[in-house]
């Protein structure tokens, strides 16, 4: 393939990449989409959702410790032994869990992290 | 950005609803454009297309004019068609970037039979519509929406290797689909 001959075919395909034309619309969309974001006002800074969730979380990590503070002394102490007895007893049998749950951790902030840090990186290279 | 659409940026950032109807108005074929040269069906990208300004009337407060507005409009427009097609990222991704240096671009030299230069041109738009998916919107982005290297890095968010070596794949693909052609001119 002599220069000519690339230099003819760079010509042609620069000649049909700008040519290739842009694709008319169907129709147009302006009125759809007015329509659409008139219904779909812009979220505000929280919106109800998120302030009832909060509320529903705070109610009840309030009604815990109301809770909490009022169980009779006895009942209290009940599961104070429940709590060490199922302490010592996965002490005892289940002890890998440790550094199983650790390694869980360990994998889950991995994943978390390590995509953002790549993006970081070929942000910076570009 | 000209004046008349910094000005309309910041109405419809305070909420006017005719500028972001002017901005819809201004910028939706290029969006359209871009969609149906990716997903390849007309409902497909009159829906994506939509989608995309929609969304840029909720993020539009975010903007902040680090990047023209229709850049940033073909980043959301680009984002909603990775989630329709999952292996777009990807295949982006995969091309690389060994070709580093710049990709030149000669001019137009008509060829000799106007007939021939014609019959070319239609058999390279249809090779065109019949790249991959990636080479599409790269060739797409560079040509008809006319971003230079670094907006279309920017808006796929993309090292500027990649989208140089995509590119240039994507011209190697269409000498190649110009061959038989050529053989057809020589042996004529």
């Amino acid at each position: 393939m002599d220069n000519r001959l690339t230099h003819e075919q760079e010509a042609l395909l620069e000649d049909a990449l700008n040519s290739y034309p842009l694709a008319p619309m169907p129709r147009s969309i302006t009125m759809d989409v007015m329509a659409r974001i008139q219904k779909d006002s812009r979220p505000a800074l929280i919106t109800w959702n998120d302030f009832v969730l909060s509320l529903a979380i705070a109610v009840c990590v309030g009604a815990l410790f109301f809770a909490v503070q009022n169980l009779p002394p006895v009942m209290l102490t009940k599961i104070r032994i429940q709590w060490i007895l199922l302490y010592q007893d996965f002490l005892v049998n289940a002890r890998w869990l440790v550094p199983a749950v650790m390694f869980g951790l360990a994998a889950l902030l991995s994943a978390l992290t390590i995509p953002t840090l790549i993006q970081m990186t070929a942000n910076r290279r570009r | 950005m000209s004046d008349n659409e910094t000005t309309l940026i910041q109405k419809a950032q305070k909420g006017d609803h005719d500028a972001f109807a002017a901005l819809v108005d201004e910028h939706q074929r290029y969006v359209y454009n871009l969609a149906l040269r990716v997903v390849k069906d007309e409902n497909e990208a009159l829906d994506l297309t939509q989608e995309t300004f929609v969304r840029a009337w909720t993020a539009l407060p975010n903007f902040k004019g680090q990047s023209q507005f229709r850049t940033w409009l073909y980043r959301i427009v680009t984002n909603l068609c990775y989630n329709r097609l999952p292996n777009l990222r990807r295949s982006l991704n995969d091309l690389g970037d060994d070709v580093m240096e710049d990709i030149p671009e000669t001019k137009f030299n008509a060829p000799a039979d106007e007939f021939e230069s014609n019959e070319a041109r239609r058999h390279l738009h249809q090779a065109i519509s019949q790249l991959d998916e990636q080479y599409r919107l790269l060739v797409t982005m560079r040509y008809q929406n006319e971003l230079s290297y670094e907006e279309i890095a920017a808006s796929l968010n993309l090292p500027l290797g990649t989208v140089k070596t995509g590119i240039f794949r994507a011209k190697a693909k269409l000498r190649n689909a110009l061959a038989p052609l050529e053989e057809s001119w020589t042996t004529a």
